[in-house]
């Protein structure tokens, strides 16, 4: 599928559940974030990360202990 | 020649000397604004009497009667921000900004709001309500965002300094299509209170916007409330990503970068050595994920259907989008910028900075953002966080440089990363990149300021 038919479920749902409202225009910019944002995040979800940690409230001022 | 004419520290110096007037410089540089911002819609306020007052007041500190313009995004105490938008998420007063502190403190008066990208939304400074800020270089082009109106204010010579804050680029940005130097600072170095995110954000720093490193390392010591002290970057070990996304810029602007990076070479009688960074689009997405998540801290559901309908469709959209965002994906983002950061630390043993193109592609027109990049047609948001979003996932310091001039003879600019706490070694070595070019670039002027120049010496 591709993600301009995804956004056609994923958006109208997403704001359903959340009982968010958005007009015509709204729409057409939500379609294409998420046409450009939503292939990048199922990539994002796909990488092997169970080993890694988080760090717990980082100090970005440094290097990670 | 104006004192106005004169870098930061040069003004600075003059004041401290006796040589010029604080008052005078005052009145000269709002009677430029006066002159030369209606081309390009840099400044969207100012106040004589509140920077008077704060001239009257101004201890001798190291920037003396130095005047600097100040981004949208920081309340004064006569002023909240309006962040380029007609409403912000988060409510907003009148207030003594971390920024508004270190510049009173260090005695600068700040002359004027500089103009944004709205919302702090985008990389090329093309939206406000405000109207559009224009790139002094050539008036239809893209200033840079999100610190749009303080670059383009900093290139037209309206003022020698100007203050933005970098939370994915944009600092850097506006620095590089306006040919400036902006520096990104390590993250929690530079002022940050009373920004309306300083209580959520992990990436939002405050940052120096000036023609050379010399002047952002002194403007940089009265944000980071401590003296950057110039050292040496002899020997410099740098680091160059090869990867499909790091080459994924117009052959000019990789052309002048990889000649700066030579140029950097010899300068510092350092090497040039080829690193990797696996994973480096998931973690920009990573850091675009964080910062959208951030900003809705404590957003409702009603109170994004109570937008205010004058914030632009475009703003209104990613908004509402930002609230879809899955919290695995979320989740997901802490763990790579955990294994970014690690993976860092790993690179830092090995180079003392990275480099790589600031933008891939010289500043875009207003009316039509996209950049033409060997992968194809982009638009300049989406190219550009590709080179910015690293230092802000990680909180590393990164600073970019101009290093030629492209098509239409608008500016190219290098960006240097280092490890945390090295903002001094970036610099240091931007401040070696320029004799490399005998300053060639950070002294050049855009049409705008000296086509007035040059007027004004006939």
């Amino acid at each position: 599928m591709e993600a301009s038919e995804r956004a056609e479920e994923f958006i109208p749902a997403g704001l359903a559940s959340l009982g968010i409202e958005a007009d015509e225009v709204e729409l057409a910019v939500m379609n294409a974030a998420h046409g450009m944002f939503w292939p990048a995040i199922l990539d994002l979800l796909s990488l092997d990360t169970v080993e890694v940690v988080p760090e717990r409230n980082p100090d970005l001022s440094q290097a990670p202990q | 020649m104006s004192a106005l004419d004169l870098s930061l520290r040069g003004q600075a110096t003059a004041i401290a000397g006796g040589d010029v007037d604080p008052g005078e410089l005052l009145d000269e540089a709002l009677a430029r604004i006066d002159q030369r911002n209606p081309a390009i819609n840099a400044v969207v306020e100012t106040f004589p009497e509140r920077s008077g007052e704060m001239l009257a007041a101004a201890p001798p500190g190291p920037l003396h009667g130095v005047p600097i313009v100040v981004k949208d995004e920081w309340p004064l105490p006569w002023r909240a921000q309006r962040f380029g938008a007609a409403e912000l998420l988060a409510p907003t007063a009148p207030g003594e900004s971390g920024p508004y502190r270190a510049l009173r403190d260090a005695g600068a008066t700040i002359v004027g709001v500089g103009n944004m990208h709205e919302l702090g939304a985008g990389s090329t400074g093309n939206v406000s309500v405000y109207g559009p800020a224009r790139n002094p270089w050539d008036t239809e082009r893209c200033p840079g965002g999100s610190s749009s109106g303080p670059a383009a204010a900093v290139a037209a010579r309206l003022v020698a300094g100007a203050v933005g804050a970098d939370g994915l680029g944009s600092v850097r940005f506006p620095a590089a299509y306006c040919g400036l130097t902006g520096l990104k600072p390590t993250f929690g170095r530079s002022a940050m209170a009373g920004h309306h995110m300083a209580a959520t954000t992990t990436l939002i720093v405050s940052g120096p916007l000036c023609a050379d490193a010399a002047d952002c390392r002194l403007l940089g010591s009265a944000l980071f409330g401590e003296g950057l002290t110039a050292g040496d970057a002899s020997g410099l070990r740098i680091g160059v990503i090869r990867d499909p996304v790091s080459e994924d810029v117009a052959p000019e602007v990789r052309e002048a970068c990889e000649a700066a990076i030579e140029a950097l070479r010899a300068e510092t009688g350092g090497e040039v050595r080829e690193v990797s960074l696996p994973d480096l689009p998931a973690a920009t997405m990573a850091a675009i994920l964080l910062i959208n998540g951030e900003s809705l801290n404590g957003v409702t559901p009603e109170r994004l259907n109570d937008l205010n309908p004058e914030v632009s469709p475009i703003a209104r959209g990613f908004i509402k989008y930002r609230a879809l965002l899955p919290a695995s994906a979320i989740v997901q983002s802490a763990r790579i910028r955990t294994l970014t950061r690690r993976r860092l630390v790993d690179l830092f043993e090995e180079v003392d900075v990275l480099a790589w193109p600031t933008i891939p592609a010289v500043a875009p027109p207003l009316e039509s953002p996209l950049v033409e990049l060997p992968s194809g047609t982009h638009t300049a948001d989406q190219a550009n966080v590709r080179g910015a979003a690293l230092a802000n996932l990680t909180g590393i310091p990164s600073i970019s440089v101009p290093v030629g001039l492209g098509t239409g003879d608008l500016p190219i600019a290098l960006q240097l990363g280092a490890a945390w706490g090295r903002d001094e070694l970036l610099l240091d070595a931007a401040e070696a990149l320029e004799r490399a070019n005998d300053r060639r670039w950070v002294e050049a002027l855009p049409p705008l300021a000296r086509a007035a120049t040059e007027a004004a010496e006939t």
